[in-house]
Protein backbone atom coordinates (compact mmCIF):
# COMPACT_ATOMS: atom_id res chain seq x y z
CA UNK A 1 0.00 0.00 0.00
CA UNK A 2 1.15 3.14 -1.00
CA UNK A 3 -0.82 5.37 1.45
CA UNK A 4 1.76 7.23 2.90
CA UNK A 5 4.39 7.54 -0.14
CA UNK A 6 1.31 9.23 -1.79
CA UNK A 7 0.79 11.39 1.57
CA UNK A 8 4.23 12.82 1.37
CA UNK A 9 3.65 13.45 -2.56
CA UNK A 10 0.93 15.99 -1.84
CA UNK A 11 3.52 17.76 0.68
CA UNK A 12 6.16 18.28 -1.79
CA UNK A 13 7.54 21.98 -1.62
CA UNK A 14 6.01 22.00 1.84
CA UNK A 15 8.26 22.69 4.82
CA UNK A 16 8.96 19.80 6.82
CA UNK A 17 10.86 19.22 9.99
CA UNK A 18 12.91 15.66 9.82
CA UNK A 19 14.04 13.76 12.78
CA UNK A 20 16.38 11.33 12.38
CA UNK A 21 17.04 8.19 14.50
CA UNK A 22 20.16 9.99 15.58
CA UNK A 23 18.64 12.52 17.47
CA UNK A 24 19.22 15.11 14.39
CA UNK A 25 16.23 17.53 13.11
CA UNK A 26 16.36 18.51 9.69
CA UNK A 27 14.22 21.57 8.77
CA UNK A 28 13.55 21.99 4.77
CA UNK A 29 11.31 21.93 1.65
CA UNK A 30 10.36 18.82 0.58
CA UNK A 31 11.20 18.04 -3.15
CA UNK A 32 10.64 14.77 -3.39
CA UNK A 33 10.26 11.47 -1.43
CA UNK A 34 9.84 7.88 -2.89
CA UNK A 35 8.45 4.44 -2.27
CA UNK A 36 11.18 3.49 0.60
CA UNK A 37 9.91 7.05 2.12
CA UNK A 38 13.44 8.10 1.16
CA UNK A 39 13.55 11.98 1.53
CA UNK A 40 15.36 14.51 -0.80
CA UNK A 41 15.11 18.38 1.43
CA UNK A 42 16.05 21.59 0.01
CA UNK A 43 17.27 24.45 1.60
CA UNK A 44 17.95 22.70 4.77
CA UNK A 45 18.80 23.75 8.32
CA UNK A 46 19.61 21.58 11.20
CA UNK A 47 18.38 22.21 14.97
CA UNK A 48 20.87 23.34 17.36
CA UNK A 49 23.83 23.93 14.76
CA UNK A 50 26.23 24.93 17.33
CA UNK A 51 26.38 21.46 18.39
CA UNK A 52 25.58 20.14 15.10
CA UNK A 53 28.47 21.56 12.51
CA UNK A 54 28.95 18.99 10.48
CA UNK A 55 26.41 20.00 8.03
CA UNK A 56 27.03 23.28 7.56
CA UNK A 57 27.82 23.64 4.25
CA UNK A 58 24.93 21.15 3.64
CA UNK A 59 22.32 22.87 1.13
CA UNK A 60 20.20 20.21 0.36
CA UNK A 61 20.07 16.22 1.16
CA UNK A 62 18.80 12.99 0.29
CA UNK A 63 17.58 10.70 3.63
CA UNK A 64 17.76 7.00 4.05
CA UNK A 65 13.72 6.15 4.76
CA UNK A 66 14.92 3.88 7.30
CA UNK A 67 17.11 6.61 9.27
CA UNK A 68 13.99 8.68 9.75
CA UNK A 69 12.15 8.17 13.12
CA UNK A 70 9.73 11.21 12.69
CA UNK A 71 8.76 14.33 10.23
CA UNK A 72 7.14 17.00 11.12
CA UNK A 73 4.07 17.93 8.90
CA UNK A 74 2.70 21.26 7.85
CA UNK A 75 -0.96 20.49 9.27
CA UNK A 76 -3.18 22.71 7.59
CA UNK A 77 -1.94 20.97 4.25
CA UNK A 78 -2.86 17.04 5.79
CA UNK A 79 -6.50 16.20 5.28
CA UNK A 80 -7.33 14.89 8.20
CA UNK A 81 -11.16 13.65 7.21
CA UNK A 82 -9.23 12.50 3.80
CA UNK A 83 -6.56 10.49 5.15
CA UNK A 84 -9.05 8.75 7.79
CA UNK A 85 -11.52 7.68 4.70
CA UNK A 86 -8.54 6.34 2.44
CA UNK A 87 -6.81 4.25 5.32
CA UNK A 88 -10.46 2.14 6.05
CA UNK A 89 -10.36 1.97 2.08
CA UNK A 90 -6.92 0.51 1.92
CA UNK A 91 -7.24 -1.62 4.53
CA UNK A 92 -10.61 -3.19 3.12
CA UNK A 93 -8.15 -3.73 0.03
CA UNK A 94 -5.69 -5.31 1.54
CA UNK A 95 -8.05 -7.79 3.25
CA UNK A 96 -9.67 -8.42 -0.49
CA UNK A 97 -12.85 -7.77 1.13
CA UNK A 98 -16.11 -7.34 -1.29
CA UNK A 99 -17.09 -3.71 0.25
CA UNK A 100 -15.93 -0.41 -2.17
CA UNK A 101 -12.84 -0.30 -3.62
CA UNK B 1 -17.23 -6.61 27.07
CA UNK B 2 -18.63 -6.78 23.11
CA UNK B 3 -17.86 -10.50 21.94
CA UNK B 4 -15.13 -9.62 19.55
CA UNK B 5 -17.17 -10.93 16.10
CA UNK B 6 -19.82 -8.46 17.64
CA UNK B 7 -17.44 -5.38 17.17
CA UNK B 8 -15.70 -5.92 14.11
CA UNK B 9 -12.50 -7.00 15.43
CA UNK B 10 -10.99 -10.16 13.55
CA UNK B 11 -7.78 -9.69 12.94
CA UNK B 12 -5.00 -7.53 14.66
CA UNK B 13 -5.03 -4.19 12.61
CA UNK B 14 -9.03 -4.33 13.07
CA UNK B 15 -8.30 -3.09 16.68
CA UNK B 16 -6.06 0.06 14.99
CA UNK B 17 -8.92 1.08 12.18
CA UNK B 18 -11.36 1.26 14.97
CA UNK B 19 -9.33 3.85 16.83
CA UNK B 20 -8.98 5.67 13.37
CA UNK B 21 -9.64 9.43 14.09
CA UNK B 22 -9.58 8.47 18.33
CA UNK B 23 -6.85 9.18 20.18
CA UNK B 24 -4.35 6.53 20.72
CA UNK B 25 -1.30 5.69 23.09
CA UNK B 26 1.90 4.74 21.27
CA UNK B 27 4.86 2.91 22.90
CA UNK B 28 7.94 2.98 20.90
CA UNK B 29 11.80 1.76 20.97
CA UNK B 30 13.97 4.17 22.46
CA UNK B 31 11.79 4.51 26.09
CA UNK B 32 9.69 6.83 23.94
CA UNK B 33 5.79 7.34 24.23
CA UNK B 34 3.01 8.88 22.15
CA UNK B 35 -0.43 10.11 22.50
CA UNK B 36 -1.81 11.88 19.50
CA UNK B 37 -5.35 10.97 17.02
CA UNK B 38 -4.44 8.48 14.48
CA UNK B 39 -5.76 9.74 11.21
CA UNK B 40 -3.37 7.43 8.67
CA UNK B 41 -1.37 3.77 9.29
CA UNK B 42 -0.20 1.29 7.12
CA UNK B 43 0.78 -2.27 7.13
CA UNK B 44 4.19 -1.31 8.29
CA UNK B 45 2.37 0.38 11.12
CA UNK B 46 3.83 3.82 9.76
CA UNK B 47 1.19 6.40 11.20
CA UNK B 48 -0.29 9.73 11.08
CA UNK B 49 -1.01 11.35 14.18
CA UNK B 50 -2.24 14.87 15.43
CA UNK B 51 -2.17 16.65 18.40
CA UNK B 52 0.51 14.89 19.67
CA UNK B 53 2.79 14.38 22.72
CA UNK B 54 5.71 12.67 23.02
CA UNK B 55 6.84 12.02 26.44
CA UNK B 56 10.79 10.11 26.39
CA UNK B 57 11.82 8.18 29.88
CA UNK B 58 15.38 9.16 30.52
CA UNK B 59 16.96 5.88 32.37
CA UNK B 60 20.18 6.26 34.14
CA UNK B 61 21.99 3.37 32.66
CA UNK B 62 23.92 2.69 36.03
CA UNK B 63 21.30 2.17 38.38
CA UNK B 64 18.62 1.81 35.84
CA UNK B 65 16.37 4.02 37.85
CA UNK B 66 14.05 6.35 35.76
CA UNK B 67 15.55 9.99 36.43
CA UNK B 68 13.13 12.01 34.29
CA UNK B 69 10.70 12.67 31.49
CA UNK B 70 11.12 15.16 28.72
CA UNK B 71 7.64 16.30 27.10
CA UNK B 72 7.51 17.40 23.57
CA UNK B 73 4.47 18.60 21.59
CA UNK B 74 3.83 18.72 17.67
CA UNK B 75 0.58 19.20 15.22
CA UNK B 76 0.96 17.42 12.89
CA UNK B 77 3.75 13.73 13.15
CA UNK B 78 4.47 10.95 11.01
CA UNK B 79 6.38 8.19 13.06
CA UNK B 80 7.90 5.03 10.87
CA UNK B 81 6.72 1.86 11.65
CA UNK B 82 10.07 0.38 12.39
CA UNK B 83 9.88 1.88 15.83
CA UNK B 84 6.30 1.37 16.88
CA UNK B 85 5.98 -1.44 19.78
CA UNK B 86 2.62 -1.03 20.14
CA UNK B 87 -0.30 0.85 19.43
CA UNK B 88 -3.44 0.80 22.12
CA UNK B 89 -6.69 2.38 21.44
CA UNK B 90 -8.21 4.61 23.78
CA UNK B 91 -9.65 3.71 27.02
CA UNK B 92 -13.39 3.16 26.90
CA UNK B 93 -13.85 3.58 30.75
CA UNK C 1 13.63 6.46 -6.52
CA UNK C 2 13.99 10.05 -5.17
CA UNK C 3 16.97 10.11 -7.29
CA UNK C 4 20.64 10.73 -6.65
CA UNK C 5 21.62 11.36 -10.35
CA UNK C 6 21.60 15.17 -9.28
CA UNK C 7 24.48 14.57 -6.96
CA UNK C 8 26.62 12.93 -9.56
CA UNK C 9 30.25 14.57 -9.82
CA UNK C 10 29.19 16.72 -7.21
CA UNK C 11 31.15 17.03 -4.06
CA UNK C 12 29.02 15.19 -1.27
CA UNK C 13 29.02 14.55 2.52
CA UNK C 14 27.94 11.02 3.39
CA UNK C 15 26.84 10.54 6.85
CA UNK C 16 27.09 7.03 8.06
CA UNK C 17 24.98 4.65 10.47
CA UNK C 18 27.73 4.95 12.62
CA UNK C 19 27.80 8.88 12.63
CA UNK C 20 30.92 9.25 10.56
CA UNK C 21 31.48 12.01 8.01
CA UNK C 22 32.79 11.09 4.78
CA UNK C 23 33.18 13.75 2.01
CA UNK C 24 34.68 12.94 -1.57
CA UNK C 25 32.81 13.39 -4.58
CA UNK C 26 30.06 11.12 -6.32
CA UNK C 27 31.42 9.25 -9.13
CA UNK C 28 28.05 7.13 -9.06
CA UNK C 29 25.55 5.15 -7.56
CA UNK C 30 22.90 3.06 -8.22
CA UNK C 31 19.12 1.28 -7.43
CA UNK C 32 20.20 0.13 -3.84
CA UNK C 33 22.14 3.70 -2.88
CA UNK C 34 25.34 2.16 -2.77
CA UNK C 35 27.43 4.99 -3.70
CA UNK C 36 31.27 5.04 -5.07
CA UNK C 37 32.83 8.34 -3.93
CA UNK C 38 36.61 9.53 -5.26
CA UNK C 39 38.95 11.54 -3.16
CA UNK C 40 37.01 10.95 -0.25
CA UNK C 41 38.15 11.89 3.60
CA UNK C 42 37.07 10.77 6.59
CA UNK C 43 35.92 13.80 8.82
CA UNK C 44 36.41 13.24 12.08
CA UNK C 45 34.58 15.46 14.98
CA UNK C 46 36.03 15.82 18.59
CA UNK C 47 35.42 18.29 21.52
CA UNK C 48 38.75 18.33 22.25
CA UNK C 49 40.49 19.41 18.73
CA UNK C 50 39.61 21.04 15.43
CA UNK C 51 38.13 18.75 12.82
CA UNK C 52 40.81 16.02 11.77
CA UNK C 53 40.53 14.99 7.86
CA UNK C 54 41.67 11.26 6.57
CA UNK C 55 42.01 10.88 3.57
CA UNK C 56 40.39 7.64 1.95
CA UNK C 57 41.02 7.60 -1.58
CA UNK C 58 38.35 5.81 -3.66
CA UNK C 59 35.39 4.03 -1.86
CA UNK C 60 32.72 1.90 -2.39
CA UNK C 61 30.02 2.49 0.66
CA UNK C 62 27.06 0.63 0.71
CA UNK C 63 24.05 1.15 0.47
CA UNK C 64 22.71 0.43 4.09
CA UNK C 65 25.26 1.90 5.47
CA UNK C 66 24.40 5.36 4.96
CA UNK C 67 22.25 7.69 6.68
CA UNK C 68 22.17 10.68 4.77
CA UNK C 69 23.92 12.18 1.67
CA UNK C 70 24.50 16.04 1.74
CA UNK C 71 25.26 18.19 -1.03
CA UNK C 72 28.50 20.32 -0.23
CA UNK C 73 28.12 24.36 -1.05
CA UNK C 74 31.74 24.40 -2.15
CA UNK C 75 32.52 28.39 -1.49
CA UNK C 76 30.92 27.98 2.07
CA UNK C 77 32.98 24.63 2.91
CA UNK C 78 36.46 26.34 1.25
CA UNK C 79 35.58 29.19 3.71
CA UNK C 80 35.54 27.04 7.25
CA UNK C 81 38.31 26.68 8.82
CA UNK C 82 38.27 22.81 10.20
CA UNK C 83 40.63 23.13 12.49
CA UNK C 84 38.34 25.84 14.30
CA UNK C 85 35.31 23.43 14.78
CA UNK C 86 34.81 21.88 17.84
CA UNK C 87 31.82 19.00 18.22
CA UNK C 88 31.27 15.71 19.50
CA UNK C 89 30.90 13.18 16.46
CA UNK C 90 27.54 12.09 15.13
CA UNK C 91 25.15 10.11 17.42
CA UNK C 92 25.08 6.43 15.62
CA UNK C 93 21.47 5.47 14.31
CA UNK C 94 19.57 3.37 17.14
CA UNK C 95 16.46 1.75 16.21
Amino acid sequence: MQLIFSVFKTLTDQTVTVELKNDLSITGVLKSVDQFLNIRLDNIKVSDENRHPHMMAVKNCFIRGSVVRYVQLPAEHVDTQLLEDATRRGVFCIRGSPSGC
Amino acid sequence: MEPAVASGIQEPFDLIRLSLSERVFVKLRGDRELSGILHAYDGHMNLILSDVEETVMIVDTESNQTINYAKRKWEMLFVRGDGVILVSPPSRS
Amino acid sequence: MSSLQGYVDRRVLLVLQDGRAIVGVMAGFDQRSNIVLSDCKERVFSMDEGVEEIALGLYLVKGDMISLIGELDEEIDSSVDLSTIRADPLQPIRY
